[in-house]
């Protein structure tokens, strides 16, 4: 018997029973797809469209095509790759670091969460993938051995330690999202009646008996998993950070980037699952799973790593003043008072300004306001990276070569582009598997037999 | 058991039978169908299963054979008799003579298996002295132009064949002798001693023939002011390796004026600042900002039309100091803070050693400059009118009459030679050239006036040509021909020698029909023209010697010219001058496109100005007083209307440093049949820019005034390479004045090198003593005038391709070697650097912008600065950037995957990406984009593909290239000069390379001087790159 607190909110609302969950979390999966499944579906086909037809028109014709110049040498591609990777931070920090601090309201939002980051590091992995002048060759920065002679790759350059890092964040969220299905897969293996969907869901669920043993093997690499990815938590946007922090460049070349990212990178994962979560609960029946009392978890959170980040731009401002470096010194007056000063404030507002709003309850509670609020912190999110990225490299160090930069249609398309393959991903996910861990949430009803 | 079991095949052995044993003794048992095979039987199918494997078998084989085979076959055809000269792969060098303008530089061609690829100045030249402006660089692209014409053409037609050309035109010109109508040859100046032979002669067959020559940009007013002042009309030869003290109205002497890439030498001499020999002082008042006066110490804006009172005005105060009379003047004649009266107590003190000099048209004005000269004693020192300058002596008046002549048909024929009237005069000559009876032009393309011609005998280039040249009395230049005329083409002087009958008789030339490149070169009738002449001069030995060398100088003739001018007679002009009421208009010469006769050649238009850094369109520069006045921004276009002409939307540029009332425009753009680069009509190609010489009127004059200005409707943005222009007052130039360096050489360097904290030890290749080599580059700020020869140079060298202006408006273009240019704004307080402070001065302005007026300029080149500690290589995934042990940061194209990281991590955004392909692509139709553009591409240097990074190799391939000299015909390394193409190219040796180890070279020198500092040292990126202090002489006055 689960104790039921007298202050805390329960995790699971509804009174709902082991057989409750499994009917409501099968559900859709076992049933025709919804027409709101069908209308988001194919929206989010055309956006793939837009990026499949981006995409060749810059491989067929060049880089060329996208606005990039002689100064700013990295434009959307690259803001595009962090924002993507960011978001993809907030599904290993629900499943992993939740787990080991035993966060049991994590399980009814972790398996999307989950999702959500293997389907953002797949949007992300196509910027560094397309922005490469000849990208026919990229496998050249793989350290494969080769007949080309004694070429190796750089091992001192970041974007080697992030081609490790999304790799390796990339497979290890896969394997934890993976393992972490195999009872649920089993669970609808039981239930679908088609040989095809039979055949599938049984040779995903490998075997899955559900007997003892497994369980606790089940467990014990959750566990293992979970202690793999907590590190990676904090490493792959360190890294991801160490692109700008270990390069010369005003404005790029500082410490406090890694700390700095790994907020950013919470901040809008966990921006990106709101905007998802109150969606899904709504659409998907599932408000007694996903509660307002997960929702208000998730606005705390972003509430502390909107301030956290925001903490970070001041004191960037702080030692940018403090260094007497007069390139750095101009590089953040030139952010806030230059001629990209809007994609600075718009960054500031979303990012340490909005979220104060959830010092309130009722911003905590009201989910629409909730998915409002989200998407401001990732507009904020995009911006940052923009601001980062574009106005360090337009204004450096030789006046002679400050320029503007302005996104091309293509770098437009392309970024519209990834949301079609986020949400392509995130559909078929949402039809064929089921979106909320059963045999976890199971564990915390509070009628549980 | 008995062993004689006995086995059989058949019944046939077994029965032994005869007819079977008979056949066994045979080779082939059976009968062969041999019958059948050849009668007409055998061509049918009725082979049987063994052929049919046997062919199955063979085809199948062969099949697999030939597709083995991968690649297209492309054949390279040897050469059937090698030229002695040519060793494949190694280049040979011709001296000649610069066709790119009519100064007349001594060049060095280089050319590789049959093909020039590189002009640079050739060191025995006088006018070169070893450099060669962007102008001259890009003229052999034209060698290999696509809109040359491959064949004469009559009335427009492409005729293969030089006989009936030759007969229609001969026969047209005897009916016009006979009937005693008049013929004009309109030329450019011409110096060359046997071409003027060819017009002689044709002259002598054609009594009714008048040679008139014109220069698109005049010089009619010094030309007739001396003509009145010394009763002599030409040039004289300017001494300005002479003169400590340089005054210049308005005459961009370092740019366009005259002889550029000759003053420039040797106007450098002086400007280094020296212990000994001083540093010379240089005052330039004008009224738009050229690059000349970038270059100044005093630059004071002076509105153009009162330059005769200014002028004037300077004689006074030099007439005042030696007691002589002095010419009334109009009130307000003197400059703001009478800078006129200091330039003349600069001038009094350097009297006999100092120069004066106006670029104005006015012959007034070159009237008083002479008087002043001659006040100053300046002749025969700064000034020589004796052994003067035959580069420019185009009469002016000459011209006027021809164009009315031949509208009101008094002349009936004109030939055009180097001229193209229609252009660069205004378009009224098209209909007058309709008129002539006959009209020929021997321009090498269809251009505006060839166009309308009945004939055009297209003139081989001059890299195709036998010539001479004397640009200064007594110096001769030969030209020398370094490939066989691409095209049906034929020298010009051969077609007028063969229609005056009057060729010399062909040497019977065994071989001449081998087409082999030497004895079909000396076999052209021209050829011998000049030969004949010049060894009758001098003896064949020293005609070979002087061709080997390019020329020979004879020696000078001695005595002063007489002056009989008098300035006294000016007065009544003078008082009577009023500066305009209305907006002045100068007409200048671009530094790359210059007068415009290289109409389609994309590396000048790709070459950004000096100053306002704008590439591919002329603009009408405005000063800031008229842009706020109209209210125009970046992407404002005007309409302008004087004498007559109208343009409507013209693109506006703000230059600072433009005199207030004051706008300006380029000559030599709007071709309207210049090709595919320059704009055609014909082809369907829009011009470049608005064509600027219809404003002239008849007196060539440069100065329009009361032009009338208002802003256009529409908005055109330019390209521009350079969009920053304040340095925000940075560290990144050091400057100083000569004054504080007498007393200090570290004046303006003094800041300390940085201190580096460092837990590595420095690598083994940089310490000294080390035995390899350590490649540097040392630029003198002092000497680098600004001029982006250096930037065509090395375009040319390393294959860089011309991206467009579109591209270029991305900011995209490929240049290696750039001139950051950066204006600091002067108050009478202070002088500005920063963008904000200009902006609250400009805030507080009442609409004079007197500040705009006063910018003061610094160049400075920027290439790749191979830093020991390089910052792009350490980011580079797959190594594509590297460093050599020889101080080289070195560029993989090969392994490049195109992360661009490098490019971003570059403090000085030297790094240039492939954003497509630039070479066989119909988006970037330029020389890359056909076989005959390809032949200049230096085949030393990869072409690189789409999506690689570039950048500055310090000419890899050149220093690859002493190495294997030295290892192949032995020496030492450190006796081999090794050029880069920049530094090759450099007028005023600006730029200097070569090895840090060896402590007595010139680089390890410079790198030690006082005034060396590397910009952004405090990054301890250790660049190898090192500048020298910028002195400017401007306490002096």
């Amino acid at each position: 018997m689960i104790h039921d607190s007298l202050i805390r909110e329960r995790l699971v609302t509804g009174d709902k029973t082991a057989a409750d969950v499994t009917r409501d979390i099968s559900r859709p999966i076992l049933n025709q797809p919804s027409s709101a499944w069908k209308i988001g579906f194919t929206l989010s086909l055309i956006f793939l469209g837009i990026f499949g037809v981006s995409l060749f028109w810059t491989v067929w014709t060049g880089i060329g095509v996208w606005n990039i110049n002689k100064s700013v040498m990295w434009g959307w591609d690259i803001t595009n790759f962090v924002f993507w990777v960011g978001i993809g931070h907030a599904g290993t920090l629900i499943s992993a670091v939740l787990l080991l601090f035993r966060q049991k309201w994590r399980m009814s939002i972790n398996r999307s969460a989950e999702a959500m980051t293997i389907f953002a590091v797949v949007c992300a992995a196509m910027f560094p993938v397309f922005h490469m002048g000849r990208v026919w060759v990229g496998y050249w920065a793989l350290p494969l051995p080769n007949s080309f002679g004694s070429l190796w790759v750089n091992f001192n350059s970041p974007l080697l330690w992030d081609v490790f890092a999304i790799s390796t964040y990339f497979s290890v969220s896969l394997l934890f999202w993976y393992i972490g299905m195999i009872p649920d897969i089993a669970t609808i293996r039981d239930k679908v009646k088609t040989k095809t969907a039979k055949f599938w869901y049984n040779f995903f669920s490998m075997g899955w008996t559900g007997s003892t043993r497994s369980w606790a093997r089940y467990e014990l690499v959750s566990l293992i998993l979970a202690g793999i990815s907590t590190p990676l938590v904090l490493s792959v946007h360190t890294i991801v950070s160490a692109d700008f922090a270990t390069s010369v460049i005003p404005g790029w070349h500082t410490t406090i980037f890694p700390p700095y990212f790994v907020a950013g990178a919470i901040f809008s994962g966990f921006g990106m699952v709101a905007t998802l979560l109150v969606v899904a609960r709504k659409v998907m029946n599932y408000e007694n799973y996903i509660t307002i009392g997960h929702l208000e978890a998730m606005t705390k959170i972003i509430m502390v790593t909107g301030t956290l980040v925001g903490i970070a731009y001041l004191t960037e401002f702080f030692i940018a003043w403090y260094s007497i470096n007069e390139y750095e010194q101009y590089a953040f007056i030139n952010r806030a008072t230059g001629p990209y000063w809007w994609a600075y404030w718009s960054m500031m507002s979303c990012n340490l300004l909005a979220p104060q709003v959830f010092w309130f309850k009722w911003a905590r509670t009201t989910p629409w306001f909730i998915f409002t609020m989200s998407i401001v912190v990732n507009v904020g999110m995009w911006f940052e990276r923009f601001v980062i990225i574009v106005t360090s490299l337009h204004r450096d160090y030789l006046p002679s070569s400050w320029v503007m930069y302005s996104g091309s249609l293509t770098e437009v398309g392309l970024f519209l582009g990834t949301f079609g393959i986020f949400f392509t991903c995130f559909f078929l996910f949402a039809k064929f598997l089921p979106v909320i861990n059963m045999s976890e949430v199971k564990t915390i009803l509070r009628n549980r037999e | 058991m008995s062993n004689n079991i006995k086995y059989w095949k058949g019944e046939e052995e077994l029965n032994r039978d005869p007819q079977f044993l008979a056949d066994q003794k045979r080779e082939f048992g059976e009968a062969l169908p041999l019958e059948q095979a050849l009668s007409d039987e055998g061509f049918e199918l009725n082979s049987n299963r063994r052929d049919f494997l046997k062919y199955f078998g063979f085809s199948v084989t062969a099949v697999a054979l030939a597709s083995c085979s991968k690649t297209k076959v492309r054949y390279a055809v040897p050469y059937l008799v090698k030229p002695e000269e040519i060793t494949p792969g190694v280049a040979s060098y011709y001296r000649s003579t610069c066709g790119g303008c009519n100064a007349g530089c001594g060049v060095e061609v280089k050319v590789r298996e049959g093909r020039p690829i590189k002009l640079d100045g050739s060191r025995d030249s006088v006018i070169s002295k070893g450099g060669l402006c962007a102008t001259g660089q890009a003229s052999i692209l034209s060698l290999y132009d696509t809109e040359r014409l491959a064949n004469p053409l009559i009335k427009n037609e492409e005729v293969t064949d030089w006989t009936s050309l030759d007969g229609e035109i001969k026969s047209k010109l005897a009916v016009l002798k006979a009937t005693g109508k008049k013929i004009v040859l309109l030329s450019d100046t011409i110096n060359s001693p046997s071409t003027l032979r060819a017009i002689a002669a044709f002259k002598e067959t054609y009594t009714n023939v008048e040679h008139v020559s014109y220069d698109a940009v005049s010089y009619q007013g010094i030309l007739q002011a001396n003509a009145t002042d010394f009763n002599k009309r030409s040039l004289p030869h300017y001494h300005f390796e002479n003169a400590k003290a340089i005054v210049s109205f308005g005459a961009d002497f370092l740019g366009t004026w005259i002889s550029p890439v000759e003053f420039q030498a040797d106007y450098a001499k002086n400007r280094r600042p020296s212990a000994e020999g001083g540093m010379s002082v240089h005052i330039q008042f004008e009224s738009t900002l050229s690059m000349t006066g970038t270059n100044a110490d005093h630059r004071f804006p002076m509105q153009a039309s009162k330059e005769l009172a200014n002028v004037a005005t300077l004689y006074n105060y030099l007439a005042k100091a030696k007691g002589l009379a002095q010419i009334p003047v109009p009130a307000n004649s003197e400059l703001a803070g009478n800078a006129i009266e200091k330039a003349s107590k600069l001038l009094l003190k350097n009297a006999g050693k100092s120069l004066v000099i106006s670029g104005s048209n006015n012959t007034e004005i070159q009237q008083l400059v002479n008087a002043i000269n001659m006040l100053l004693e300046n002749y025969n020192s700064t000034i020589d009118l004796t052994n003067q300058s035959n580069q420019f002596s185009g009469n002016d008046t000459a011209v006027q009459a021809a164009f009315e002549g031949l509208n009101k048909g008094s002349i009936s024929g004109v030939i055009f030679y180097g001229s193209n009237p229609v252009f660069n005069q205004n378009k009224e000559w098209a209909a007058a050239i309709a008129k002539a009876k006959l009209s020929i032009s021997f321009a090498a393309t269809k251009d505006e006036t060839a166009a309308v011609c009945q004939y055009v005998a297209p003139d081989n280039h001059f890299l195709e040509s036998w010539s001479d040249a004397e640009p200064l009395k007594g110096l001769i230049h030969f030209t020398q021909p370094t490939i066989t005329p691409v095209f049906n083409t034929r020298q010009a002087q051969e077609s007028l020698l063969n229609w005056a009958g009057a060729l010399p008789a062909n040497e019977i030339d065994a071989l001449k029909n081998k087409a082999i490149l030497s004895q079909k070169i000396e076999s052209s009738s021209f050829y011998l023209f000049v030969k004949n002449y010049w060894e009758g001069l001098i003896g064949a030995e020293d005609f070979q010697k002087a061709l080997e060398m390019g020329g020979f100088e004879l020696p000078k003739t001695e005595g002063i010219a007489v002056y009989t001018g008098n300035v006294s007679a000016l007065a009544a002009s003078i008082t009577k001058a009023q500066a305009s009421t209305g907006y002045d208009l100068v007409l200048y010469q671009s530094i790359g496109v210059k007068d415009g006769s290289q109409g389609n050649n994309p590396w000048l238009y790709e070459l950004p100005d000096p100053v306002s850094k704008v590439c591919w369109d002329n603009y009408v520069a405005v000063p800031k007083s008229i842009a706020v006045k109209l209210g125009l921004d970046e992407e404002s276009t005007v309409n302008i209307e004087a004498n007559g002409v109208k343009y409507e939307n013209v693109p506006a540029f703000v230059q600072p440093g433009q005199a207030n009332n004051t706008i300006s425009l380029a000559v030599g753009y709007g071709h309207t049949h210049a090709g595919k680069v320059g704009g055609s009509l014909e082809k369907g190609f829009a011009p470049i820019g608005v064509n600027a010489y219809p404003f002239m009127n008849t007196t060539r004059d440069v100065l329009i005034g009361d032009v009338k200005i208002t802003k256009g409707s529409e908005k055109y943005i330019l390209a521009q390479t350079q969009t920053h222009h304040s340095i925000e007052g940075r560290d990144l130039v050091r400057e100083s004045t000569f004054t504080s360096w007498k007393k200090n050489p570290n004046a303006g360097n003094e800041k300390s090198a940085p201190h580096i904290y460092t837990i590595w030890e420095k690598a083994e290749y940089r310490k000294d003593g080390s035995p390899n080599h350590l490649w540097g580059m040392a630029i003198d700020l002092n000497a680098c005038t600004g001029c982006g020869s250096c930037i065509v140079s090395c375009s040319i060298e390393n294959n860089v391709p011309v991206v467009g202006r579109d591209e270029i408006r991305l900011r995209r273009e490929m240049h290696w070697i750039r001139i950051d240019r950066y204006y600091s704004f002067v108050t009478d307080k202070e002088k500005m650097t920063r963008e904000d402070d200009i902006a609250d001065v400009d805030a507080y302005d009442k609409g004079d912008f007197k500040h705009w007026e006063n910018v003061s300029v610094i160049h400075q080149p920027m290439m790749c600065q191979h830093c020991a500690q390089a910052p792009c290589e350490t980011v580079c995934p797959v190594l594509a950037t590297s460093h050599s042990s020889e101080g080289l940061n070195m560029m993989t194209y090969n392994r490049c995957i195109g992360t661009k990281y490098c490019g971003n991590n570059c403090p000085y955004k030297v790094r240039r990406f492939n954003w497509f392909r630039f070479n066989d692509n119909d988006k970037f139709d330029f020389h890359f984009n056909n076989p005959l553009g390809k032949m200049v591409i230096n085949p030393d240097v990869t072409v690189r593909t789409r999506g690689v990074m570039e950048k500055c190799s310090f000419c890899v391939q050149r220093i690859q290239e002493a190495k294997l000299t030295v290892k192949r015909k032995g020496g030492n390394m450190k006796e081999v000069k090794i050029e880069t193409a920049c530094q090759r190219a450099c007028p005023s040796n600006a730029i200097v390379f070569g090895d840090l180890h060896n402590a007595d070279s010139e680089i390890s020198k410079l790198h030690r001087n006082e005034r060396a500092f590397s910009v952004l040292d405090e990054l301890n990126i250790q660049p190898s790159v090192k500048y020298m202090t910028k002195i400017r002489n401007t306490e002096t006055i």
